[in-house]
């Protein structure tokens, strides 16, 4: 299967990045903590993995719909 | 248009049998519009109209009806040489062993446009309409059609005025029968006009497409150069437009969903939605719902996740889920009775209300207050979206007309609030001038706005003259936080009920089921009067 890419799902800004390239993720691990509308928002993996990409730094403005990191099934 | 075939024209077909001519003019009918145009439709990646009806109802059941309809070729001597079916498929059929109508248009056959009669068997004011009417049972529309065609005109002679084949009996069924359309081609015009009233649409990725007018006449009026797609495929017309309610990969999806939704609802308006034996305890408690409203009150949780623990296993059927995404709607079962349930997802801005998930609700709330089915509401709204694109979008005509809607709603509702339930929004998930029941979680908080960020306005001149304003705040704050406790208003019974989170199950269950009466007592058309602002 081809790469998957994890889209957010919110516009706001990345608060907290918890996870690195390379690293091994179980469908509905927590990948980052945005921030939108006073709200902590978790982007969560959609599938298992393994991070190949993060497309997002801390503090970046993200939009709905904007590719945050990429896994590799 | 099919070629006459050689054995066909035999010299004595006026003389056939009767016998004989209708098992002729039957095979015709099941010839639709000739191998080239079915092997062109499969090559499209669709079924044609008689492979849908075929997997959609139960196995053989379909009565079809106005199947010789058609276009008839003759000799000179008025004997029959071929027939092209009516390119329209209806008929009655049972679903989960329930009767239905159901029709399509037959995309093999001139596209799927009108044929010679002036009589209609689908269509707006099709026949299949009238049957669904008057049996008093669900109509299914496999949309594959692009509406009128000019040539049509030239047959008869003059232009038909917009009406004369109306909308008025689509409209009379979307208040007494259940209504579900699979957009399953390309729609324009008609057919993408009765896809939308309707109570559930879905249509393929990829491989539908609705809109108001094609790519043609966009550029014809605009200059605009569109394709299909882009226009009017699932990612506009579903995700973002919400024109369509649900989108799939296949047309074999697309029918399972049709069967899906209509397996929680009554056949009519006349009677309450079937309950099936439950094969989920409902007193199963779940013991991870006490930890999953998180103490800190700005992180969000899935609401995906909570509702799934609630209802019976593997009965939640989302409509619109991936338009207006900060609001949850979905068809599910608790104790084998139909719910609707209505839940604000705090993932999506926090659950704010924005225009697309106000529409969203009131759809929702009005088709299950038609049929009967409970409203269960899962409370965490904030309020309504705020900041500038919201109010363009119209979000506070919008968010209001969905306090309206709930301020009509008949049916019985249940109010549980999970965590926050604030201002205007909040009022759209209560009828609270009836008797039905608002139930908290211990994390539940509501008021006109939080606290927290409310000090500052309400107490402006305090603050002011405080020697230290920003001390002076939090104290407030502090003092009003003991006030804002869900047992105070518990006490107050301004709540009938605050429950532990892991008997929520029970508790839902146990309240639907003892509506019964109620919902038992109120069947029948509702009557809505008044004008939604």
């Amino acid at each position: 299967m081809a790469n998957q890419e994890i889209k957010s799902e919110v516009t706001g800004t990345v608060w907290k990045i918890e996870c690195k390239a390379g690293d091994r993720v179980a469908e509905g691990d927590v990948l980052m903590i945005l921030e939108s509308m006073k709200m902590e928002i978790p982007v969560e993996a959609t599938l298992a993995g393994e991070i190949v990409e993060i497309t997002v730094q801390v503090d970046q403005p993200v939009a709905e719909g904007d590719v945050v990191c990429v896994v590799r099934p | 248009m099919s070629a006459p075939r050689p054995e066909a024209g035999q010299p004595e077909a006026a003389t056939l049998d009767p016998l004989d001519e209708l098992a002729f003019r039957r095979d015709e009918a099941q010839r639709q519009g000739g191998e080239t145009a079915i092997a062109r439709q499969h090559a499209a990646g669709r079924l044609t109209v008689r492979e849908r009806i075929a997997r959609l109802i139960d196995p053989d059941s379909f009565r079809e009806v106005g199947s010789l309809a058609g276009t008839g070729r003759y000799d000179q001597q008025n004997r029959l040489l071929s027939v092209t079916p009516a390119p329209y498929v209806a008929g009655l059929a049972r679903i989960d062993g329930r009767p239905v109508a159901l029709g399509g248009e037959d995309f093999t056959v001139r596209g799927g446009t009108t044929f010679g009669s002036s009589r209609r068997k689908g269509g707006q004011g099709g026949f299949v309409e009238d049957l669904a009417f008057h049996y008093r049972i669900p109509l299914v529309n496999l949309i594959d059609g692009a509406g009128g065609s000019v040539t049509s005109i030239q047959k008869r002679g003059h232009s038909v005025f917009p009406g004369v084949h109306g909308f008025e009996r689509s409209v009379s069924l979307l208040g007494t029968v259940p209504v579900a359309s699979a957009v399953l081609g390309t729609a324009a015009g008609g057919p993408a006009g009765r896809a939308i009233l309707s109570h559930f649409s879905v249509m393929v990725r990829g491989s539908s497409q609705i809109f108001a007018a094609g790519p043609p006449v966009v550029k014809r009026s605009l200059g605009m150069t569109i394709d299909k797609e882009s226009l009017g495929g699932a990612r506009v017309a579903v995700d973002e437009a919400g024109t369509i309610h649900n989108a799939v990969d296949t047309e074999d999806e697309a029918l399972q969903q049709i069967r899906r939704f209509l397996s929680y609802l009554p056949s009519n308006c006349w009677e309450a939605p079937p309950v099936l034996p439950a094969d989920d305890p409902v007193d199963r408690c779940e013991e991870r719902l006490a930890q999953i409203v998180p103490q800190k009150r700005t992180q969000a949780y899935s609401m995906h996740r909570l509702l799934q623990m609630v209802i019976d296993r593997d009965s939640g059927f989302e409509i619109q889920p991936s338009h207006g995404k900060a609001l949850i709607t979905m068809l599910a079962r608790l104790g084998g009775r139909s719910v609707g349930i209505i839940a604000n997802n705090p993932m999506v801005y926090g659950g704010a209300m924005d225009a697309a998930a106000a529409r969203k609700q009131i759809h929702f709330m009005e088709m299950c207050d038609t049929f009967h089915i409970p409203l269960v509401f899962f409370v965490d709204v904030p309020g309504f979206m705020v900041g500038e694109k919201a109010e363009k979008a119209g979000t506070l005509r919008e968010g209001m007309r969905a306090v309206f809607a709930a301020g009509r709603l008949t049916v019985p509702t249940l109010t549980l609030v999970i965590r926050k339930c604030y201002g205007m929004a909040g009022m759209a998930t209560c009828n609270k001038n009836d008797i039905d029941l608002k139930l908290a979680w211990p994390s539940g908080e509501w008021g006109s706005l939080p606290i927290q960020g409310g000090v500052a306005a309400a107490f402006a001149r305090e603050l002011r003259a405080a020697p230290d304003p920003a001390a002076r705040e939090k104290e407030i704050e502090a003092e009003l936080a003991a006030y804002a406790s869900p047992f105070r208003s518990a006490e107050a019974f301004a709540v009938e009920e605050v429950i532990d989170p892991r008997e929520t199950r029970p508790v839902l269950c146990e309240f639907i089921a003892l509506a019964d009466k109620r919902q038992q007592s109120s069947l029948g058309p509702r009557l809505r009067s008044g004008v939604s602002p």
